[in-house]
């Protein structure tokens, strides 16, 4: 059984008269472990597919089915459980809290979960520590570079140990020092902590950190294909 | 989620904003305050009111003339102020008409003013009965003595005059033997009364005290009471002297019908049941005027909480993202606008608290009476449980919109 089943996905968005369909039958299996990218055109429907995948949306019509759960059967109330507990997200603009220490901005996941208070710290710490930023514990955002946010950012999608991490386009406010520095990490989240990944991307380079390129088009899949040349945690990164 | 934690957002998101939050909760500070020292001074005036009351005796009837007016309007209530004289007292005297009668005193007021060798003062001066006085304010002699009922039955010319009255006059000389003069007539100084200050709404210190024979005879021409007062043998037997001695006037006043009567009888007790009465009825009509500032003090906040909501709308939606419930976020955002509000609340209560201080103060220094300041534990309990109320009554509606909010919408929001 896979991780992730998706059948015939479709979302359609109801604005007064018009309709707009993003999702358009989209199905597909994932693995455990794998890595996946996303890509497409802007308007191809991949950052529904992933916010329906992530549980922040739900799809009008289909099936999709996480680690033997059907969500379609869940709550909302359930369904904002499984986010804490399966999935980590890692956004484009970072989405700090402001004017909040990167220990209390860490911590945010745990607050939610069922775990003692009493543990918060150090599985905070820990995640911190796995992105490098222990220096910079009691900082603010706004005191941080864009890479380091980023990092921030990643520890917090690690802080409840999910399956699952979604990164939509996470290097696409940074310059390329920063990029490949977040690429690595997100490599070696899917190397070394066989997390399965998901990246949204419109480069093909930031792509081929992946095993998988899933090609949406118009919202439905356009390519679905194996990488051959994959980059690694150490491959120079190119914009 | 953890109430620790809650309370840690909700104060770092009311610190952020400091001077908005404070002018958010200037209403409900208002309201809260204004109910505190309504609550605060409504309880010492009356307590300062049955004090002066009790200072009087709850065996206490009192007889006036005319019939008891029906508002401050009403002239008819003047007519037959004549009507009480000494054939009434000495009906009242019988045994068989007041058989609960321990005392019985009449009363005229004389308006002027007090001579003695060149100084004058304006004190209250009442043709009354020392002994009387003396039995039911339990205010003595300092020096001298009171005159008697052999005084009043030879109409003699002498006072007893209060504390203030012979600081005035004689300044520290003698005063006892000395005549002074009250509408040029001479009266010799028999006491002076000790200091006592106010008793039953009368300032014993600013008194002036003659025979009421004295009085009605040489000052006022009259042969009539303004007042009569008697003292019954106890508390339980007020009621029915009260009734003996309606009977025993419309006897003697020849009157068949109760409405026609040209006299009215109170009792302390009554008056005291009146006051309270009237007061609590002015602290609830009151706070109910305050209510409407809380109302509009929650209109305030449900407002900057709306404001609030947009504002973190980006916040809203990552925290939907990592796991938080719809009755999380409402939680967080009712949690701080019932913070917001009870903060209001405890504000208010030490304003009034303060305030009801002061003023208690003032009216003692500048007015004299007893004026206690007492803390009002109800109204303070009343102010938080309404405060918080407030806050989850109207922070309830922004809590449920920012709640609702999709968090993928949240997100992109800028």
């Amino acid at each position: 059984m896979a991780l992730i089943e998706v059948k015939n996905l479709k979302k359609v968005y109801q604005e007064g008269e018009t309709q707009t369909t993003a999702l358009n039958g989209v199905s597909f299996n994932v693995e455990a472990g794998d890595f996946v990218a996303i890509m497409g055109p802007s308007g191809s429907g991949k950052s529904t597919l992933m916010h329906v995948l992530g549980l922040l949306d739900e799809p009008t019509e289909g099936s999709y089915t996480i680690a033997d759960k059907n969500v379609n059967k869940y709550s909302k109330e359930e369904i904002a459980h499984m986010r804490n507990e399966e999935i980590g997200f890692i956004f484009q603009s970072f989405n700090l809290l402001p004017r909040t220490s990167v220990l209390e901005n860490v911590k945010l996941p745990l607050v939610y979960s069922g775990i003692e208070e009493k543990l918060w710290n150090n599985l905070a710490l820990d995640a911190i520590k796995s992105v490098g930023m222990l220096h910079r514990i009691e900082h603010e955002p706004s005191e941080l570079s864009g890479g380091e946010k980023q990092r921030v950012a990643i520890a917090r999608a690690l802080v409840n140990d999910p399956k699952i991490i979604f990164a939509d386009e996470p290097t696409g406010n940074l310059d390329s020092k920063s990029g490949e520095m977040i690429m690595s990490i997100i490599h070696n989240l899917s190397e070394k902590e066989g997390k399965t990944i998901f990246l949204v991307t419109h480069e093909t380079y930031t792509a081929e950190y992946a095993r998988r390129i899933i090609k949406l088009l118009d919202g439905k899949i356009e390519s679905d294909k194996k990488v051959e040349h994959r980059h690694n945690s150490t491959d120079k990164f190119i914009k | 989620m953890h109430i620790k934690y809650s309370f840690k957002i909700a104060s770092t998101g009311l610190k952020t904003n400091k001077s908005r939050s404070l002018l958010t909760i200037l209403g409900i500070v208002i309201g809260i305050t204004a109910i505190i020292l309504i609550m605060s001074l409504g309880q010492g005036a009356e307590n300062l009111i049955l004090d002066q009351i009790q200072g009087m005796g709850s065996d206490m009837v009192v007889i006036r003339p005319g019939r008891e007016p029906s508002g401050p309007s009403d002239i008819g209530a003047t007519l037959f102020s004549d009507s009480l004289k000494s054939a009434d007292i000495k009906a009242l005297k019988r045994k068989e008409n007041v058989p609960h009668l321990k005392s019985i005193a009449a009363a005229v007021i004389v308006p002027g003013s007090v001579a003695y060798k060149g100084e004058t003062y304006s004190p209250t001066i009442f043709g009354w009965d020392a002994e009387f006085l003396q039995g039911i304010f339990n205010v003595f002699p300092e020096e001298g003595t009171i005159f008697n009922q052999v005084d009043i039955d030879t109409k003699a010319s002498v006072a007893v005059i209060g504390a203030k009255v012979k600081e005035e006059l004689f300044g520290f000389n003698n005063a006892i033997g000395e005549n002074i003069r009250i509408k040029n007539r001479s009266f010799r100084v028999v006491g002076v009364y000790e200091e006592k200050g106010q008793v039953a709404f009368t300032n014993i210190d600013d008194l002036v005290v003659i025979p009421y024979t004295s009085a009605q005879d040489y000052l006022l021409g009259i042969d009539h009471y303004h007042e009569v007062m008697l003292m019954v043998d106890g508390p339980d037997n007020v009621e029915v002297t009260i009734t003996d001695v309606e009977r025993t006037l419309r006897e003697a006043h020849d009157i068949d019908d109760p409405d026609k009567d040209d006299f009215f009888v109170v009792s302390s007790q009554a008056a005291l049941d009146q006051i309270s009465t009237i007061l609590g009825a002015l602290t609830i009509f009151l706070t109910s005027v305050v209510a409407i500032s809380l109302v509009v003090g929650g209109v305030g906040v449900m407002n900057i909480m709306l404001v609030s909501v947009t504002e973190r709308t980006r916040e809203i939606g990552l925290r939907k993202a990592v796991g938080a419930t719809e009755k999380d976020i409402e939680n967080q955002f009712l949690f701080e606008a019932v913070m917001l509000t009870g903060l209001g609340g405890i504000i208010g209560i030490i304003f009034g608290a303060v305030l009801s201080i002061v003023v208690s103060m003032l009216v003692k220094k500048f007015a004299g009476f007893d004026f206690s300041f007492s803390f009002p534990v109800f109204g303070a309990i009343l102010a938080i449980g309404v405060s918080t109320g407030v806050g989850l009554l109207f922070g309830i509606y922004p809590a449920k919109q920012a709640a609702k909010k999709n968090p993928i919408e949240a997100l992109r929001y800028e």
